[in-house]
């Protein structure tokens, strides 16, 4: 075989340019390094005051959206069993109608839980790691235990939430981050007294305000004052109301007495109000931007570019004339209205008829001569300008506030035979409503009453459906919705896709069957 | 038969790979040539040569010998020396191609589409300018969204430049992926048939491997006319024409109404039958029940027209190409254009006999004309108003809504600029070649839209974006003649290459009126000095940037022994800033082979003049083009959902997460990579008169990051993994058969090529053998382009025959809601008496499974004329369009973006009543789109040109005695689009998404007819 000597040649250059290249590849390395501007990685993560506070209102803007996707909150409070009927959305006819097997996209949406444990996961993560921030000296130990309070507060929330909806779900406490293990579902009452514990401790770090020389939280909070926070952020009473909610759930209602009065007590360090119907139900009044009646609330800042066209209530329940939309998507049937507000209380400001006029005050109905009467007790449009073209909303979503509040610790007084003070608390929301005080010896029973009164009072805020259930736990006199609750079909089905998702979960009983 | 000497390696890998396969080498019959590396030698195929690359088919144009020159030596240092393309090879491939350059083809993938094989071309939309898909072997992912579609397309290279194209990443922030935003201008409409001297689709794994990770799903490579010696030559090219409006069948609310009422008759109860349609239920209302001639506002025969000239001259040591251009092509529907002007410049020089520089600048403005979609526009707005009343199908009414377009500002821009800087050394054996090149294009869209068009509110918005690459490359070159027939060239190479994608986008609604349409974004703002202040308007301000860098070293050895056996193995690295740190670098290879049959075994024998095999293997790395996945766990703004993506803070205060919603990164992930293999036979029969080439290939897609679904219970939607392995499979045939040849008078080149791709899930990540992403479902040796869908057959007419489960007593049911009379007739694959999700199967393709084109090329004396087909066969359509017209309860009460009818809503496009007639009210919402009721066969076999010629140049008139005047005075009559025969009959079946959906809104795609003259002095 013929080989050339030039091969010999070939082999320095060959050897001297590899190395060359290698020591090119090695130093590219750096070039390499090119640090991304449009994400924030892990290891620089959670080491500065700012990035706590962006990981704890990021908690806050995931529940925002968790409740704001699809206006899941009042698909799920307000329409099953409730006052709304649908326009001409067969989605919404079938969740009114409890078909929650439907094969509409909303209802696949609205029965996946995802976004609630995408609330606990950003919840376990900010209190498995935001105390690496501590390196930071702006941020100080006593913020620190601020956020976590807050946060625990969030994550028993969202559990409560979910249980509410959907009866037992998977309790998962740590981030576990990066696996993804399949989790079976926990029966609820270990959940809500998960909840419970948590609440309790974090109202015990919990300040009343933020940024306002609260004991717990001196100075201003991230550099805020309280005219930037009012009450968005979970406060020592929203703890409270929390706490007092789960036990209500649980039919605990000596405790709801107990946490309720604690609010009873308190509510005015927080700025709380009763408020008039004005306030209710005008563009500028509780559900406006951001205040202190909105005890637990998730608000949309106009002035931040917040402003959204869904997530609010009006997307569904406004129609012309207040927006351009001819329609609503949903509304209050007059036979619903007449029986919610019955003429024998008197002249209810929310709505009644003047028995001698015969025109109706409608602060909470626009149009109500008209076919379909619009529901417009909540119509922040576009942050008050209320423009009919432009139909974007600002409204908050409000968990509770104190009217709410008044009427649980009612009902559980109620539910303990205390009716004196039951009878009180009830008569401060309707004499703030302009209609007949409930007296003793009243034929209509008390705890009814209550439960009529946040008929009217929660209209449209999410309540309808767990008020339903509450009631009937307490009265047991409706055969049918006993069964629902014999059976669990008071919880929502879980959706196929998380179903599919997670192999140890099972489908609610009560759809599995269906 | 001729002796073969080979080295003892040589002889080792040759008996090895004859062992396993039965490919052989490639070799070109052209003597004469020094053909060097196995995968460059592409040479014309249709010239009497061997082709490993497809060269867009096109018979020589004997006339056509001046625009290319051959003597200088030059303008043969060529470009993609950078690359170590060897340039000599293309020398020969100097093809006009003609059925290119005689048609008024605006984009690159107008010319390639039917006109290479390999090549799948999707033109979803006949609007000038807008986005067009290609796919070279198949898709290399399922294209479960938009990102997928970007991450399956070839790279481009212009004079070997890869061209960058628009990064996926702006769909984060938008509501609907029907455009993105920004101008949304086909990057590949700057490039103007004239310019181009070849077109050569790469598919060849082993030159692709030595392309790098920009070409791993394939590259075409487009070769520019470059300046050459000699005395200045000057051409003249132009055409004007016309495209010819569509045939469309008018109809108005009568025809709405006659198609509804059967429905309500039969299923609607009273309450329902209160709210019919407002715009319906009044049948005096002139505006909808009027005449319906909307057709003659939307649909014009519009004018085209191109021109251009170019300059090139000079001497042997320096010469020069100028070019300029323009060129106007109208839509026939909604008033759309593009308009396009161009130049270029390029110079060559030869300053030391061994040193030559060359440097291009090509510069191009495209200005686009966009349609007025409703969709579209509510789209970009992110928000949409009522919209239960559709515009009228009637003239004055819809022509008083045009009128409103008046107050519009629509404005679309690209400016692209690329070019080179590049020198060669060469000394005896040893080259150097240097290059900087750059591709920079930005795009500028300002949009106001007045309240009259939006329901009360106005809207404005900005777009500046823009996309740059750099490269810089260096390669060596050492040539060694081991003896008289063996030569060994060794290459080494580096190349870095930096990617910026930028852009800045603000909108902005509801400004004071309709005369202020500008959006200030202003900080502060101060109402009273500045009435222009974002006070009166809603801003959002989204700015957006991405960088990445890829930096490449390889080492290339090339065996040659006497132009009968070619040898060539390869080894690169590359890096790449968008891998974790710790998967920075790939290490790859590359293989080729090629063997001359005839000449080395069967020289003497009649049997063949040429007869070669080739075979390469290559693995290649994949860019991913998302920085995020760089970073590992992260952080993002994530407060949003589906209706509202951007929303970015809470109580005025910004937030972050993990991104729950965009799905989880973790560490550990490699390199995407692809293994393509490519074996090929080329025989030339009958004095080379007919020439077949023929490839097999698989090419595996390892390694491909898929957004998992996960357990929800930890938040995220979904976990990005690695690990989906894609396989396609198939052949490429290429045929020209010359089947009269005559140069004096009468001759006749028959040219066709067909494709054949089938593709496979091989693996998916962590071992799973099924996911569900969204509407598609994944399965393992399943194909990745099936639709999901239920099997329809029938309805129930009774609630009778719905049947009951025995066990239970319980009538079939679909997810939970029982079913009824007036219901779909669902196969329940199961058999579990309930329809859901596991009673759907994978059936259909999207991705044709045959496809390509065949044409001919007649000429006698001057005279030439062409036709050209195109098919695709093998691919299905999923009509969607029929399934919104017949859910039009759904649709029309939910205000959603598909509630949105068109001004088309009023033609008649297809007959609905062959579906089966079931009761739109149902809560089993029959008339989803999920169902093979509406599958339908796509194929279609096309008359994609036809062109007829006369070279005046050799005529009495332009000819002084013996000498031409000019050495070209072509006139030419051209028609493309002439018709489509189709099983699908609903519109012209290109008009489908890439994803197979057909939802009605491509725009036609014309018949166009151009007569045009080209002059070279």
């Amino acid at each position: 075989m013929y080989y050339p000597k030039k091969i010999k040649k070939v082999f320095l250059p060959l050897i001297s340019l590899c190395m060359g290249l290698l020591v090119l590849c090695l130093s590219c390395n750096k070039t390499l390094d090119v640090p991304s501007t449009r994400v924030a990685g892990e290891p620089q993560h959670w080491t500065t005051l700012d990035d706590v506070r962006s990981g704890l209102i990021g908690v806050y803007g995931l529940f925002r959206a968790a409740l704001a996707s699809d206006n899941a909150f009042w698909l799920w409070g307000d329409l099953r069993g409730g006052d709304f009927s649908s326009f001409s959305r067969p989605d919404l006819k079938a969740i009114i109608e409890s078909n929650l097997n439907a094969s509409y996209p909303v209802i696949q949406n609205i029965t996946d839980w995802r976004r609630f444990y995408a609330v606990i996961n950003a919840c376990n993560m900010f209190i498995e790691r935001s105390d690496s921030a501590l390196q930071d000296k702006r941020y100080t130990e006593l913020n620190h235990t601020v956020d976590i309070a807050q946060v625990r507060a969030l994550r028993a929330f969202a559990y409560f939430f979910m249980v509410r909806i959907w009866g037992d779900v998977p309790l998962i406490t740590q981030s576990h981050d990066g696996t993804f293990e399949d989790m079976p579902r926990t029966s609820q009452e270990k959940v809500l007294s998960f909840c419970e514990s948590e609440l309790r401790a974090a109202a015990q770090d919990l300040p009343y305000v933020y940024g306002a020389n609260d004991p717990q939280q001196p100075g201003p909070y991230y550099g805020y004052d309280y005219s930037t926070f009012s009450n968005t952020l979970i406060t020592k009473l929203a703890a409270y109301a929390l706490l007092a909610h789960v036990a209500a759930w649980q039919g605990h209602y000596y405790d709801v007495a107990v946490y309720t009065k604690f609010i009873m007590d308190n509510y005015q360090k927080e700025g709380l109000q009763y408020s008039t119907i004005d306030q209710l139900t005008n563009a500028d009044g509780i559900f406006a931007d951001r205040n202190p009646n909105q005890l637990i609330g998730f608000n949309f800042l106009k002035s931040n570019g917040e402003a959204t066209s869904s997530g609010h209530i009006e997307q569904l329940t406004l129609g012309a004339p207040l927006i351009s939309k001819p329609y609503p998507d949903i509304y209050v049937s007059k036979d619903s209205i007449i029986s919610a507000f019955p003429g024998s209380d008197g002249n209810d400001e929310r709505f009644g008829i003047d028995t001698i006029s015969g025109l109706s005050r409608t602060a909470y109905f626009t149009n109500y001569s008209g076919e379909i009467p619009i529901f417009s007790k909540i119509k922040v449009i576009n942050g008050g300008t209320q423009e009919p073209d432009f139909a974007v909303f600002t409204s908050a979503i409000i968990f509770t506030r104190l009217e709410e509040l008044t009427l649980l610790r009612a009902e559980a007084l109620a539910v303990l035979q205390q009716r004196t003070e039951a009878i009180q608390l009830l008569n401060i929301i309707k004499s703030n409503r302009g209609i007949r005080p409930y007296v003793e010896g009243d034929p209509r029973d008390l705890v009814t009453e209550i439960f009529n009164e946040r008929r009217r009072e929660l209209m449209g805020e999410g309540w309808r459906w767990y008020d339903l259930i509450r009631y009937n736990k307490i009265k047991r006199n409706n055969p049918s919705f006993n069964a629902l609750i014999d059976q669990g079909g008071i919880y929502w089905p879980i959706a196929q896709d998380i179903l599919g998702r997670n192999h140890l979960l099972v489908q609610n009983s009560y759809w599995a069957g269906k | 038969m001729r002796k073969i000497l080979l080295p003892k390696g040589a002889i080792g890998i040759f008996s090895f790979s004859v062992c396993i396969i039965f490919l052989g080498f490639f070799h070109r019959s052209d003597a004469s040539s020094t053909n060097t590396h196995p995968c460059t030698a592409i040479t014309g195929f249709y010239q009497e040569t061997t082709v490993r690359q497809d060269t867009v088919n096109q018979p020589i144009n004997e006339e056509d010998s001046t625009a290319n020159d051959t003597t200088v030596q030059i303008s043969t240092t060529d470009y993609e020396n950078s690359f170590s393309h060897s340039t000599d090879s293309r020398m020969a491939d100097t093809v006009s191609i003609q059925v290119i350059d005689r048609q008024p083809y605006i984009s690159l993938q107008q010319m390639l589409k039917g006109n290479a094989a390999g090549v799948y071309v999707q033109e979803t939309s006949g609007e000038p300018g807008t986005m067009q898909n290609m796919f070279i072997r198949g898709a290399s992912n399922p294209l479960l969204d938009i990102k997928g579609l970007y991450n399956a397309q070839p790279a481009v290279y212009l004079n070997g430049i890869p061209l960058v194209q628009d990064n996926p990443f702006a769909f984060d922030i938008q509501k609907y992926d029907f455009n993105r935003i920004g101008p949304a201008i086909n990057y590949l409409a700057s490039i103007s048939p004239e310019e181009i001297k070849s077109i050569e689709i790469i598919k060849d794994p082993a030159m692709l491997a030595l392309l790098g990770p920009v070409a791993a799903n394939g590259a075409i490579w487009i070769t520019t006319k470059n300046a050459h010696s000699g005395y200045r030559s000057i051409s003249i090219n132009s055409y004007v024409g016309f495209a010819a409006k569509p045939v469309v069948d008018p109809v108005n609310a009568a025809f709405e109404n006659n198609f509804r009422k059967p429905f309500y008759d039969k299923y609607a109860t009273q309450e329902e039958k209160l709210r019919y349609p407002a715009y319906l239920r009044d049948s005096t209302n002139t505006d909808y029940y009027g005449p319906s001639n909307w057709t003659d506002l939307y649909y014009k025969n519009v004018p085209i027209y191109y021109v251009d000239l170019s300059l090139t001259g000079g001497s042997d040591r320096a010469n020069f190409r100028f070019l300029v251009n323009n060129s106007k092509t109208n839509g026939t529907a909604d008033g759309t254009a593009i308009n396009r002007y161009g130049a270029s410049f390029f110079i060559n020089m030869l300053p030391l006999k061994w040193l030559t520089a060359s440097a291009m600048v090509n510069a191009n403005k495209l200005v686009r004309d966009r349609n007025r979609s409703i969709r579209d526009r509510l789209a970009e707005l992110r928000y949409i108003p009522d919209l239960s009343n559709p515009l009228a199908p009637n003239k004055d009414v819809y022509g008083n809504y045009l009128d409103e377009f008046d107050n519009v500002i629509d404005e679309n821009q690209t400016n692209a600029a690329h070019g080179y800087f590049k020198i060669n050394a060469a000394l005896k054996n040893f080259q150097f070649n240097s290059s900087i090149s750059f591709d920079y294009n930005e795009g500028i869209r300002d949009v106001f839209w007045p309240t009259t068009l939006l329901d009360g509110i106005n809207f404005v918005s900005n777009y500046f974006g823009y996309n740059q690459r750099f490269i810089v490359s260096n390669t060596a070159e050492y040539t060694l003649k081991a003896g008289p027939a063996h030569q060994f060239k060794f290459t080494g190479g580096q190349v870095l290459q930096e990617d910026i994608y930028k852009y800045d986008y603000a909108f902005a609604y509801n400004g004071p009126n309709n005369f202020i349409k500008i959006n200030i974004h202003d900080p502060t703002p101060t109402v009273i000095t500045n009435p222009l202040s974002s006070a009166q308007y809603t801003p959002y301000v989204f700015p957006d940037k991405e960088q990445n860098r890829l930096a490449s070293y390889y080492f290339k050895t090339q065996y040659t022994y006497d132009n009968i056996l070619n040898l060539s193995a390869l080894i690169r690295s590359d890096g790449s800033s968008n891998q974790q740190p710790d998967h920075r670098w790939l290490l790859s290879y590359a293989f080729s082979a090629d063997w001359d049959v005839r000449q080395s075994l069967m020289q003497s024998s009649g049997f063949a003049n040429e007869l070669s095999l080739h075979a390469s293997w290559a693995k290649t790395g994949v860019m991913v083009n998302d920085d995020r996945f760089a970073v590992g766990p992260q952080y993002k703004v994530d407060m949003g959902w589906p209706d509202e993506p951007t929303l970015g803070s809470y109580d005025g205060i910004a937030g972050l997460s993990r991104p729950y919603t965009s799905g989880w990164v973790g560490y550990n992930i490699p390199w995407e990579y692809t293994n393509k293999l490519d074996i090929g036979l080329n025989l030339g029969l009958f004095q080379n008169r007919l020439r077949t080439a023929i490839d097999f290939y698989s090419n595996d897609d390892k390694n491909q990051l898929l957004p998992v679904p996960v357990a929800s219970e930890w938040g995220y939607s979904s976990a990005y993994e690695s690990g989906m392995w894609t396989n396609n499979t198939g052949v490429d045939l290429n045929l020209a058969a010359d089947i009269v040849k005559n140069p004096s008078g009468f001759s006749w080149t028959f040219t066709a090529n067909a494709s054949h791709n089938q593709n496979t899930l091989k693996a998916l990540p962590g071992g799973l053998k099924e996911i569900v992403i969204g509407d598609r479902k994944l399965e393992v040796n399943k194909s990745i382009d099936s639709y999901w869908l239920l099997q329809n057959q029938g309805i129930y007419n009774t609630n009778g025959e719905v049947p009951t489960n025995p066990q239970t007593n319980q009538p079939m049911t679909y997810n939970g809601v029982v079913l009824q009379a007036g219901d779909p007739k669902w196969k329940d694959v199961n058999g579990d008496y309930t329809i859901n999700n596991a009673d759907k199967t994978l059936t259909g393709h999207f991705m044709p499974q045959f496809y390509g084109g065949f044409g001919s090329n007649l000429a006698y004396k001057a005279w030439t004329f062409d036709f050209n087909f195109s098919f695709v066969a093998g691919r299905d359509a999923l009509n969607q369009y029929a399934s919104s017209r017949l859910d039009f309860i759904n649709n029309e009460d939910n205000n959603s973006i598909s509630s949105v009818k068109e001004i088309w809503f009023w033609s008649k496009r297809m007959n609905l009543s062959q579906y089966p007639m079931y009761n739109p009210w149902s809560s089993a919402v029959p008339y989803q789109a999920d169902q093979d009721l509406f599958l339908q066969n796509a194929s279609y076999l096309k008359l994609q040109s036809a062109s007829l010629g006369y070279d005046l140049s050799g005529t009495r008139l332009f000819t002084r005695g013996d000498k031409k005047l000019f050495n070209r005075f072509l006139v030419y009559l051209s028609a493309a689009n002439l018709f489509t025969i189709s099983p699908f009959k609903v519109d012209n079946p290109e008009l489908i998404n890439y994803n197979g959906i057909y939802d009605g809104y491509g725009l036609p795609i014309p018949t166009t007819v151009i007569f045009g003259v080209k002059i070279d002095l």
